[in-house]
């Protein structure tokens, strides 16, 4: 009889029970959609926004390099070259093909088709081959960043003349040279192969990236060992006193502090008091390590406290010393924890701006980087500068620098999965 | 004799509580000539737990010694008394005289490094290392230096598998993973990894409570046959194994040292009360 009552009791609650659970899930798959969307809209957002910048309109040119016209004999020497006005000879070639330009303005209209960068592309592409030297050759040049925008349609040309930048004379001339086939879009490697520029066809992100990888290999030559000793340490050695407790909970305060006095304190210690130097990506990368320290610290900490007090005992059973159980076995058991917080921590630091702005990696730098004391800038800082430049053809650039981030942050925590792959182990 | 069965006539009637408030001295044989390790007036607290209470107990040269009683009586606390395990817990603390061989456990000056050479330790759970098979049982010696060439080191792990009965299972995958074998063959590395270091005294905390009966049977004659080289101390839950493998039984309850016996004895004529009532099951 009881036992009937119970059942059917049971039941009713089943019923609720079961309910719950149902809306639960779908709960968490609307939570999952959600951000999946967001992630889709954002990356689809940034990705599309970022196409044009991958691509580059040159216009192609019949240069007359004749030495008369460049002022040049066989013999002439590098420098001597590096002198001609390779400008006068790109704008005699647009003179040439419009014969009709007479007047001062239009002109001027006529000549700012190239690039301003085009004369040193020219003048390398010739003293990297001299045979060029004493005929007629066609190059293609850098377009400007006007033209290049409305080759690829950034500026519509249907707009009324006072609402775009292109004017219709300009737009005339354009016309003329792709009727010719003249115009053509080529993969954008400068993109990948220069530094900054104040001209976005000719910016391009490798000082960037180099300041990235500089900054990024200081701070994890710092951060690493010093966080995995302190940690071991803290979680190994040190002995439970109230000492510990206050380091223990500095570190936590210590993840807790705004990045930006970080860079404060970058400021005031390593360049002011230790006069390093300043935008160089070893004050970045110290000023970062103390930013991830606590981050890899907390990390490692958990990873250590997760191995098996059996293994410990094991190790500590057979007579092994307190530093043998700890490197032999405690060690390589959590290092698979440790790396992953070690590289959750590069990822945030990679991705860090405000420190970096306090000690001066936010200027304008076209030099790419050769050694962790140059000038240089990040590539989160280099997506800020763009994204307050006033060039239409920097809106392109911008999201081509957030892409490369992304690009590089994925790397990094494939490496992440496939390092702590590689060292788990299984008990 | 008498006097004894007298006062446990006497106590036949009285809670567990009662007899043990009533108890102040080991009865039965804790001491013995000769003994290979031996502790007085041991006394363990954990912070303000007073975990063992005045426990005198010896242990003879090649004798198998069972510690026996009730989860939380102390016995394992007792056993990593020897080896100074206990000396990673922070709020343990441990007083009395433990002497191995007329050397002092506890003096400042002996290390505990040294003294865990001499005394190993075979835990509850099998824990082999995550390496090898060949690597868990080289680790001790390469540690202490106790080999000068691959070739000894070869024969020592071949001879302590040998001795555990494990080699000629394994023989072909010594390089496998040692946690990739059965629990039973787990525990049996783990007792070749103790022998390779060559120990005077083995510890066993509950070696077979994992096991299945085939297994606990092959770890049971592995006891019986390291008998001939080693002292050893094992805890265990199971009376029976206690009586199959042990020669001398000492049974712990709360903290203190009931009674100890010839193992033959305890099982068939306990002189406590509270042993009577432990290994007749009429107990909690």
């Amino acid at each position: 009889m009881s036992k009937n009552n119970n059942t059917s009791k049971i039941e009713k609650s089943l019923k609720r029970r079961y309910l719950k659970e149902n809306i639960f899930k779908a709960s968490g798959y609307a939570s999952i959609g959600i951000a999946f969307m967001f992630l889709v809209v954002l990356l689809a957002d940034i990705g599309i926004k970022a196409m044009p910048a991958f691509i580059q309109t040159q216009i192609e040119l019949k240069l007359d390099l004749s030495y008369e016209s460049l002022q040049l004999n066989p013999e002439s020497s590098v420098a001597e070259i590096k002198k001609v006005d390779f400008r006068q000879v790109i704008r005699k070639a647009l003179r040439k093909q419009f014969p009709d330009v007479k007047k001062r303005k239009e002109k001027k209209q006529l000549y700012s088709l190239i690039s301003s960068g085009a004369e040193y592309q020219l003048r390398d592409m010739v003293l990297e081959n001299k045979e060029l030297i004493g005929n007629e050759h066609s190059f293609n040049l850098y377009a400007d960043d006007d033209v290049d925008a409305l080759i690829k349609g950034t500026i519509n040309r249907k707009l009324a003349q006072s609402e775009r930048r292109v004017k219709d004379f300009k737009i005339s001339l354009i016309e003329v040279l792709e009727k010719n086939n003249q115009v053509s879009k080529k993969f954008n490697w400068t993109f990948f192969s220069s530094g900054d520029s104040r001209e976005p066809e000719l910016a391009g992100i490798k000082g960037a990236i180099m300041g990235s990888i500089y900054t990024i290999l200081v701070t994890l030559m710092l951060s690493f060992p010093v966080a995995v000793a302190a940690a071991i340490y803290l979680e190994e050695f040190a002995p439970k006193n109230r000492m510990i407790d206050f380091i223990e909970i500095n570190i936590n305060n210590l993840a807790a502090v705004p990045s930006i006095v970080f860079g404060l304190l970058g400021l005031a210690v390593f360049i002011n008091f230790f006069s390093l130097p300043r935008s160089a990506p070893i004050v970045g990368g110290i000023v970062l390590s103390l930013m991830t320290l606590p981050t890899i610290i907390i990390a490692s900490r958990s990873a250590i406290k997760a191995v098996p007090p059996s293994l410990r005992e094991a190790a500590l059973g057979l007579g092994a010393s307190k530093m043998q159980t700890v490197f032999h076995h405690v060690f390589p058991a959590a290092l698979p924890g440790i790396l992953t917080g070690t590289i959750i921590g590069m990822a945030q630091a990679l991705g860090e701006t405000a420190p970096l702005l306090m000690i001066g990696m936010v200027a304008f730098i076209v030099d790419i980087p050769q050694t962790i004391v140059d000038p240089a800038t990040v590539l989160p800082i280099q997506v800020f500068l763009w994204a307050d430049s006033p060039e239409r053809g920097f809106l392109e650039k911008t999201s081509a620098a957030i892409l490369v981030l992304i690009g590089f942050l994925i790397i990094m925590n494939a490496l992440a999965i496939y390092l702590r792959k590689k060292f788990e182990k299984k008990w | 004799m008498n006097t004894q069965a007298l006062q446990n006539n006497l106590m036949k009637d009285k809670s567990n509580e009662a007899i043990l408030a009533e108890h102040s001295k080991t009865i039965g044989q804790p001491f013995c000539d000769n003994p290979k390790i031996s502790t007085r007036d041991v006394n363990v607290y954990y912070a303000e737990n007073h975990a063992i209470q005045d426990v005198s107990l010896d242990m003879g040269q090649n004798e198998v010694i069972a510690l026996i009683g009730p989860s939380g009586c102390g016995k394992s606390t007792y056993l990593r008394c020897l080896n100074r395990m206990n000396d990673t817990i922070d709020s343990c603390r441990v007083s009395g005289k433990f002497i191995i061989d007329d050397i002092d456990i506890y003096a400042k000056s002996q290390d505990p490094v040294l003294l865990r050479a001499r005394v190993g330790m075979v835990f509850q759970k099998p824990n082999p290392f995550p390496k090898s098979i060949y690597d868990n049982v080289a680790y001790g010696p390469k540690i202490h230096g106790l080999t000068s060439n691959k070739a000894e080191l070869d024969d020592l792990v071949e001879e302590s598998l040998s001795k555990a009965g494990l080699f000629n299972e394994v023989k072909d995958r010594l390089g496998d993973s040692g946690t990739g074998l059965s629990g039973g063959q787990q525990q049996r590395l783990c007792i070749a990894r103790t022998i390779a270091v060559q120990p005077e005294v083995i510890l066993m905390d509950e070696p077979a409570s994992a096991l299945d009966p085939i297994a606990t049977a092959k770890v049971e004659e592995l006891i019986n046959e390291l008998r001939k080289n080693y002292t050893i101390v094992i805890v265990t839950h199971s009376m029976q194994q206690a009586a199959r493998v042990s020669q001398r039984t000492a049974y712990f309850h709360l903290g203190k040292l009931i009674e100890v016996g010839e193992t033959k004895q305890i099982f068939t004529n306990p002189l406590h009360e509270l042993t009577e009532r432990y290994i007749t099951g009429r107990f909690g």
